[in-house]
C-alpha cells in the first residue's frame, strides 16, 4: 500500500521572546504517521490547548514549514508544492475546516460566493447551472441546502449553519483529505453530533480521509479509527482508537480519560478522582527527552522511560 | 432600496438636528461676547475726527437699530434665523459695510480646495501604504517607510508647515511660500492663474498631508495585520481565491470600514485645524478670515465662519454615514 499522506518525523520549533532573551518552544517534536491511499479512515489527533495539534495540521496544509523532516503527499513533499498548478492541485484534494465558523466567512461576503469561487476554481466549472448543481450537492451532504444559503450574509447565520458551511466549502473540490481542526468546539451541543456525524458520513460515503483534532475525547471514542495522543509537542500514545482509549498506557493518556466527566456519577461532584495522574503526566513530562516510542503490536506505540 | 431611502432621510433628520443646535450654540457664544461690535465702530470713527456726544449717541442709536440689538434677545434669534436661511448674516465690521456671509463665501474655496485634496491625499496615501505594509509584512521598502512614518506622526503640523517654509523658502526657494496666488496674475480661469493657484498651494497642502499621512499608514497598517491572520483570509488563500481579490475584498475592504469613521472625525477636527495653517502660509482662507475677524472683534464675522464650518463638517460626515451601509452589510439601515 502507498501512503496518501506521510508524516515523517516532523518537527517544528519557533523562536520566542525579544532581542536579548531568545527562546525556542518546540510547537511539534518528532511526529509520524502515516494514512494509506485507498483506506479512508478517520485519524484522531488529541491533546491539550498547546500540545501542538494544530501547528501540525498547519503544517500539512502547508501554512508552516516544518523545521525538521518532511510531509509528502502521495510521494511527493509538500514544501514543493508550494506554487501554480502543484499547489493548486494539492489544495483540491487536501482542504480544512478550522475551529471558529464565525471567523471562517469574510463578514462583506456573501456566503454562497465562497463556496462558488472554490468551485470555480478547484472544479474549474464555470456555467451557471452547473456551479449551483455542485454547489448544491456541497451543500445538501451537510444537510443544507442552496436555497437557504444563497444570498446570506455570514451574520445572517448561526454558528452552526456557519461550520457545516464551512465544511459544504471543503468538501465541494471533492477532496481526498479533510483536515478538522476542532470543528465542533464553537458550536452548540445539540449540533455537536451531527457534525461528527457528518465526518463519518463523508469517510463511508465519499472516501474521504480526515484528520479529526480536538480533546473532546467522547467524540474522538465515537467516530475515529485511530488515535494519536500528544502532550506538549510529543506524540505520547497511538494506535487504534477504541484500543488506546479502552486501556490507556501512558500516563498522560490515562489522565485525559479520568478528567471526562462521568456520566454516573457526574452530579456528585467528584472531579478530582486523577490527583495521582496528574503527579504521574508531570513526571512523565520531566523525563520525556529521555524517552521513546515503543512498538506494543497491532500499530500500537506508547512513549516509555528509556 | 426602500429601506436605504428611509435611513438616509433619517440621518438627513439627524443633519438637520446637528446643524440647528451648532448654530444656536455659536449664535449664543457670539451674543454673549464681552466686545460690542457698536462700541468698536464708534469708536474707530469717533477716534479719527471729533464729534459732540449728541452725533455719537445719535450714531450709537442708528447701528443699534442697524444690528437689530435694542429688540429682545428671542426677538433676535428669530430675526437671526430668517436672516440665516436667507444667507444673511449682517454686516462685518472689518470690511463694513461688506456683508459677513460674502467674506466667507470668498474665502471658503480656498479652504475647501486645500483641505479636500490634502485631506483625500493623506487618507488614500496613508492606507495604500499601510494597507501593504500590513499584508506584505517583511517588504524593506514599506519597513522602512514604517519607521519615517513613527518619526513624523508625532511632530505638530505647524512644525512642519515652518520646517517647509524654511527648506522651500528660504534655503531652497523654488515654491511661494505665501498667499493663494501670485500678485501678478488676475483671478480668473485662465491656464495663469490655475497654475499659480497650485503652485502655491502644494506647500500649505504638503504640510497638512505630512501630517495626516502617519496617522492613517499607522492605523491601517495595525488592522490590516490583525485581519491576514483572521480565518477567512487563510481559507481564502487555501481556497483558491486570487491574490488581488484577497489584498482588495477580503482584507482592505475589511479594514477600510473603521478607517473611513477616522476620515468622517478626522474632518471634524482638521477644519479647525486649518486655522494655523493657513496663518503660516498667508493663506486667503477661511482660517486666515477668522483670526483676523477675532482680532477685530467682528462678532458677526465670527459667527458666519462657525456656521459655515458647522454645516460643513456636519455635511461631511452625513455624506460618508451615507456610505457605510454600502461597503458593510452588517450596518442595519431599517
Amino acid at each position: 500500500m502507498s501512503a496518501l499522506l506521510h508524516v515523517d518525523g516532523v518537527s517544528k520549533y519557533f523562536a520566542m521572546g525579544g532581542l536579548l532573551s531568545r527562546t525556542q518552544t518546540a510547537a511539534v517534536r518528532d511526529a509520524n504517521f502515516r494514512l494509506e491511499q485507498g483506506t479512508p479512515e478517520i485519524f484522531t489527533i488529541v491533546g491539550e490547548s498547546g500540545s501542538g495539534k494544530t501547528t501540525l495540521a498547519r503544517m500539512i496544509l502547508g501554512l508552516e514549514t516544518p523545521t525538521e523532516g518532511e510531509i509528502r503527499y502521495k510521494g511527493n513533499p509538500i514544501s514543493g508544492l508550494s506554487f501554480g498548478a502543484a499547489r493548486r492541485a494539492f489544495m483540491t484534494d487536501v482542504q480544512p475546516v478550522f475551529q471558529n465558523p464565525f471567523e471562517a466567512f469574510n463578514p462583506l461576503k456573501r456566503v454562497d460566493r465562497y463556496i462558488e469561487s472554490t468551485a470555480k476554481v478547484f472544479r474549474g466549472i464555470t456555467a451557471r447551472a452547473d456551479l449551483d448543481a455542485a454547489m448544491d450537492e456541497a451543500l445538501a451532504s451537510v444537510g443544507l441546502s442552496l436555497a437557504e444559503v444563497r444570498g446570506r450574509y455570514p451574520h445572517e447565520l448561526s454558528g452552526g449553519q456557519l461550520q457545516r458551511a464551512a465544511i459544504a466549502r471543503a468538501l465541494v473540490c471533492k477532496p481526498k483529505v479533510l483536515i478538522a481542526d476542532e470543528p465542533v468546539s464553537m458550536v452548540d451541543a445539540s449540533l455537536r453530533m451531527a457534525i461528527v456525524n457528518l465526518l463519518r458520513t463523508l469517510r463511508d460515503d465519499l472516501g474521504v480521509s480526515v484528520i479529526y483534532i480536538t480533546h473532546d475525547l467522547a467524540t474522538a471514542y465515537y467516530i475515529s479509527d485511530r488515535i494519536m495522543i500528544m502532550q506538549k509537542g510529543r506524540v505520547v500514545e497511538m494506535g487504534a482508537a477504541r484500543q488506546v482509549l479502552d486501556d490507556p498506557q501512558h500516563p498522560y493518556s490515562r489522565l485525559l480519560k479520568a478528567s471526562v466527566l462521568s456520566v454516573t456519577d457526574a452530579g456528585q461532584g467528584n472531579l478530582e478522582p486523577a490527583r495521582d495522574l496528574m503527579e504521574a503526566s508531570r513526571t512523565a513530562l520531566e523525563h520525556a527527552d529521555a524517552s521513546r516510542l515503543v512498538e506494543q503490536g497491532e500499530g500500537r506505540l506508547v512513549r516509555m522511560a528509556g | 432600496m426602500r429601506a436605504y431611502l428611509i435611513f438616509a432621510l433619517k440621518r438627513l433628520l439627524q443633519l438637520a438636528v446637528v446643524v440647528f443646535a451648532g448654530v444656536s450654540a455659536a449664535f449664543v457664544v457670539a451674543h454673549f461676547s464681552p466686545i460690542s461690535p457698536i462700541e468698536t465702530i464708534i469708536g474707530r470713527v469717533a477716534g479719527q475726527s471729533s464729534f459732540s456726544p449728541t452725533a455719537v449717541e445719535s450714531l450709537r442709536q442708528t447701528l443699534t437699530e442697524l444690528f437689530g440689538y435694542d429688540q429682545p434677545l428671542t426677538q433676535q434669534y428669530l430675526n437671526f434665523w430668517s436672516r440665516f436661511v436667507r444667507g444673511d448674516l449682517g454686516p462685518s465690521l472689518i470690511a463694513f459695510p461688506t456683508p459677513a456671509m460674502e467674506l466667507v463665501m470668498r474665502a471658503l474655496p480656498w479652504t475647501v480646495g486645500l483641505l479636500t485634496v490634502a485631506i483625500i491625499m493623506a487618507w488614500l496615501l496613508g492606507n495604500i501604504l499601510g494597507g501593504l505594509a500590513g499584508y506584505y509584512q517583511n517588504n524593506r521598502p514599506l519597513k522602512a517607510f514604517g519607521i519615517v512614518a513613527i518619526g513624523i506622526q508625532p511632530i505638530p503640523y505647524y512644525i512642519i508647515a515652518f520646517l517647509l517654509v524654511i527648506i522651500f523658502g528660504y534655503l531652497w526657494p523654488v515654491l511661494p511660500i505665501s498667499g493663494g496666488f501670485a500678485m501678478a496674475v488676475r483671478p480668473a480661469w485662465s491656464f495663469d492663474f490655475i497654475f499659480s493657484v497650485l503652485h502655491h498651494a502644494i506647500l500649505p497642502a504638503l504640510s497638512l498631508v505630512l501630517a495626516g499621512i502617519g496617522t492613517w499608514f499607522l492605523g491601517m497598517r495595525a488592522l490590516v495585520s490583525n485581519i491576514v491572520t483572521e480565518d477567512y483570509v487563510t481559507y481564502a488563500e487555501l481556497g483558491g481565491v486570487n491574490r488581488g481579490t484577497i489584498v482588495m475584498g477580503y482584507v482592505t475592504r475589511n479594514a477600510l470600514i473603521p478607517q473611513l469613521t477616522a476620515l468622517a472625525m478626522a474632518l471634524g477636527g482638521i477644519f479647525s485645524g486649518t486655522i494655523i495653517t493657513e496663518q503660516v502660509f498667508s493663506y486667503p482662507g477661511l482660517g486666515t478670515l477668522l483670526i483676523r475677524a477675532v482680532n477685530g472683534g467682528d462678532t458677526g464675522l465670527v459667527l458666519a465662519v462657525s456656521c459655515v464650518s458647522v454645516i460643513a463638517v456636519a455635511s461631511a460626515i452625513f455624506i460618508i454615514d451615507l456610505l457605510h451601509p454600502l461597503l458593510d452589510p452588517r450596518v442595519k439601515v431599517g
